[in-house]
């Protein structure tokens, strides 16, 4: 009796399990007809405000939730177009900018947007005291004369400013919607606004799309605005996955199970060729990877003597350290100001020359080298893995003398260290907040701002009067006199010596095949509204 | 058994207590600064932003300050904000305990009935082929890293065979069933929706599994020698001059005999998966508890690596008192005391 329960109840599982894999239909997907796109990402979203969030995947967000005054051209960076704002002026020294709003610009609610939403939005990003703030800094006052209206008056020089208005972090919330919420936007906004947990799960933007739900460290899914007075997006829905390893984004999206793979290895570009099904294009970016080297820290004295530095400089093989980081699929770049932004054009490159290093160490009195230790923080971004990166620094150093004592650490304790003195070199990286180059002389120039001119001497803060000067007159200009102080300002911040960029790598944009519109922007990193099917 | 449960159930607050505090200490001695990665390596030198966010986040008070302000707090239920998710840890931790505990259940079941399987076979067939396999089929999951494996078994069965399901609790586009316990595979049933129950399923299998097998080579282990043992003795003896059949020595005396050690590594396997599923969450990008502790380490987030640490610190003490009672009631001569 026993065996033959025993038998049966086999029986039963079997036919169970059949039966269940047979059980493939009936699954509801989030797009019913129509197709959702899903994109596979490593996140590094720590909000949804927009007037908090502070991160590359912000931006894709915010830009497809909130709209800007203005928006970049896709095709030229340069180039600043319509968006909330059908108009704009400046006065003649770029402290007063008028912007006239479109009528027809409507919240995801149909309510109108009105001057008195723009002036909120860029106050309270202005008084969250927000990793973002500073883009408004220097802020004097906005007018709102009348419902289509703004006027932004800054209390010095700001030509910066309209390229700053396309920056995702600068979208228009509706202000109605976010107040009743507990948003605010007074000089005490930082302690009196309380919405942040609000923007977890909900929005108020007039863009394309209004966000569906956020699951932290998971999912974020966006819907289609029925409201949105612009061109209609394509895709009903947009789920960002969280994916963290590059491989599993490379199997997924070979897989058929996310449509745009956004972070793949540009050694992973062999494994997807003759597969009809995927696109995989490189692009150049704005984004790099950049040596610091601070004589004022400690153990960096011998770095005080500027032939030391310009010694490191040339003693690195930077089209090695490309191959070994990015596959090759990576450029040089002459100065802080990346290729393509203005004033990086006719700069001279870094150049690999161990033997011109080896002299320069001589003249300095360092001709038997020395060691120095390298603190940096444990990242791989851009494809850039900074082990790979600093071993292969390592080895070019050694063969004119330099001993690099390289110490990897997790990015919280580098950061501990920064405040204690820092390291006498350590690497970063950089991604533009908006298309303006005053962004690279503000934080890399040899200024009271800049991020690095405390440690830029023994002697104490640096401050590069030309530097300085410069970006008070670049503050003042347009067109190509701007362009020719940028480009003053670039071959400043490259004979300083103080930041070396290393690698200014491209960007692998992996996708599924009939997904059109896939492209880098400057300002958005990906267009969610552009994309389409072919 | 009353008056034993009592005394560890009221010691427990005080053990966790311990464990909290010896996680905030730990935490706030370390060398790191996790204003770092509230306001971002670019605004580390804008005193503003800096000060801002040291006030809105409770870290320009004094240390003793913020220890018994978080105490306090935690008599209320609130274990804080974290820092990354912004979210309140309680309902963080709620939000990915079941994707953890539905993933260590699994491989605690895979783990027990593998282990168990192989420990019979390899008792029944000692030395011979099948106890050859069997042992170097549990050596090789104890032995190999969790990463490796991970993915490998990606690569092989879900990329290049296309017969595993990829990473992740569903395939993507599909909707998760209605939240009821959190368990993706019971919601479905709770639906009625036997479809969305399968995909969860079979999105479980491969994570679970290459969690389980390093616990199925302890588990065969134990079995194996204890069913040894046990075949070893008089009453086995006496049972098959009775004329019993080998199959029924074994099922029927044998195996119930030798399964009391198996509790007590289940009980604390219980545990240890559970908190140590952080690789596996990683490759599979399974939304759990490994996950959110790894970032909150990285990101230096206080509250909520305080509120990982006293979930540890309780699933451990639960599960070593669950232990403790299941062997008390299996073998009658055990006396808890």
């Amino acid at each position: 009796m026993k065996k033959r329960t025993l038998s049966a109840a086999i029986a039963a599982v079997a036919i169970t399990t059949l039966a269940l894999a047979g059980c493939s239909s009936g699954l509801a997907t989030t797009s019913g007809a129509e197709r959702q796109l899903v994109i596979a990402r490593a996140m590094d979203v720590q909000t949804l405000d927009p007037q908090r969030g502070y991160c590359d995947t912000c931006q894709i967000v915010f830009s497809a939730l909130y709209e800007t005054l203005l928006t970049v051209d896709p095709s030229d960076a340069t180039k600043l177009l319509p968006r909330l704002a059908t108009e704009w002026t400046n006065n003649e020294d770029f402290t007063s900018f008028t912007f006239t709003l479109s009528p027809d610009a409507v919240f995801s609610d149909g309510s109108p947007v009105e001057a008195t939403d723009v002036k909120f939005s860029l106050e309270r990003l202005l008084n969250l005291q927000g990793s973002a703030s500073f883009l408004m800094a220097g802020l004097e006052s906005i007018e709102a004369p009348d419902a289509g209206t703004v006027i932004v008056n800054f209390t010095a020089p700001n030509s910066a400013f309209l390229a700053i208005v396309a920056a995702p972090y600068t979208g228009v919330v509706n202000q109605e919607v976010v107040e009743a919420a507990g948003a605010a936007s007074g000089e005490d906004a930082a302690t009196a606004d309380t919405s942040e947990e609000w923007f977890l799960s909900n929005s108020a933007g007039s863009g394309a799309y209004t966000l569906a739900s956020y699951e932290a460290g998971q999912s974020i899914e966006l819907t289609r605005n029925d409201e949105f007075w612009g061109a209609k997006p394509t895709f009903p829905s947009v789920l960002i996955n969280e994916v963290t390893d590059s491989s599993s984004q490379l199997q997924q999206l070979q897989q058929g199970d996310v449509d745009i793979a956004m972070q793949i290895s540009p050694d992973s570009i062999a494994q997807l060729e003759g597969n009809a099904a995927i696109t995989t294009e490189l692009v150049d970016s704005f984004n790099y990877v950049y040596l610091m080297l601070a004589p004022g820290a400690e153990g960096g004295e011998v770095l005080d003597d500027p032939k030391v530095r310009e010694a490191i400089k040339y003693a690195i093989n930077y089209d090695k350290v490309i191959d070994a980081t990015v596959a090759g699929k990576g450029k040089t770049q002459a100065s802080p100001i990346p290729n393509g932004f203005e004033g990086s054009e006719g700069l001279e490159e870094p150049a690999y020359d161990p033997e011109k290093a080896k002299e320069l160490l001589a003249e300095a009195g360092v001709a038997d080298g020395f060691t120095i230790a390298s603190a940096y923080p444990k990242f791989a971004v851009y494809g850039v893995d900074f082990d790979v990166m600093m071993q292969s620094i390592q080895q070019d150093l050694v063969e004119v003398g330099i001993n690099l004592e390289l110490q990897p650490l997790e990015y919280t304790q580098w950061a501990e260290g920064l405040g204690t003195g820092g390291s006498p070199i350590t690497t970063v990286y950089f991604a533009p907040d908006h298309t303006d180059s005053s962004q690279y002389v503000s934080y890399f120039g040899m200024l009271p701002t800049g991020a690095w001119s405390a440690t830029a001497s023994v002697d104490g803060a640096v401050t590069n009067k030309a530097e300085e000067e410069g970006l008070a007159l670049a503050l003042t200009q347009s067109g190509a006199d701007r362009e020719a102080t940028y480009n003053a300002l670039g071959q400043e911040m490259a004979d300083d010596l103080i930041i070396l960029p290393i690698v200014n790598p491209q960007l692998v944009l992996a996708h599924a095949s009939d997904v059109s519109g896939v492209a880098y922007s400057p300002c958005c990193n990906l267009d969610l509204a552009t994309l389409g099917l072919k | 058994m009353s008056r034993f449960l009592l005394k560890r159930l009221a010691i427990m607050p005080l053990l966790l207590l311990g464990v909290v505090t010896i996680a905030f200490v730990i935490s706030r001695l370390l060398p790191a600064n996790p204003i770092a990665s509230i306001v971002g390596q670019r605004n580390l030198g804008n005193e503003v932003i800096v000060a801002a966010a040291e006030k809105k986040w409770g870290l320009d008070q004094p240390l003793i300050v913020q220890y018994f302000n978080y105490i306090s707090n935690l008599f209320t239920g609130d274990l804080g904000t974290s820092f990354v998710t912004k979210s309140p840890v309680l309902s963080d931790l709620a939000d990915r305990l079941p994707a953890t505990l539905e993933l260590t259940i699994m491989a605690l079941v895979i783990g027990a009935v593998g282990g168990i399987l192989l420990g019979v076979i390899s008792a029944a067939r000692k030395d011979k082929i099948p106890d050859h396999l069997s042992r170097l089929f549990a050596l090789i999951g104890s032995s190999l890293p969790i990463f490796w494996t991970g993915l490998l078994f990606l690569f092989v069965f879900y990329a290049q065979l296309g017969i595993a399901a990829g990473p992740g609790r569903l395939t993507a586009r599909v909707i998760a069933p209605n939240h009821v316990t959190g368990f993706y595979t019971i919601d479905a049933l709770l639906m009625g929706n036997v479809a969305l129950f399968w995909d969860a399923f079979v999105h479980l299998l491969l994570p679970a599994f290459i969690m389980g097998w390093g616990l199925m080579g302890t588990i065969s282990r134990l079995v194996r020698a204890s069913m040894l043992d046990e075949l070893g003795a008089d009453y086995v003896r006496t049972v098959r001059a009775k004329g019993v059949s080998e199959g029924q020595v074994l099922r029927g005396h044998v195996l119930r005999n030798s399964l009391t050690p198996v509790v007590t590594v289940l009980g604390f396997a219980f545990g240890t998966l559970l908190m140590g599923a952080v690789l596996v969450e990683t490759i599979f990008s399974w939304n759990g508890i490994g996950s959110y502790a790894v970032e909150a380490t990285r990101a230096l987030d206080y509250p909520a690596i305080n509120g990982v640490s006293l979930l540890g610190g309780a699933v451990f003490l639960i599960a070593n008192l669950v232990t403790d009672v299941t062997y008390a009631l299996v073998d009658p001569r055990v006396r808890l005391s």
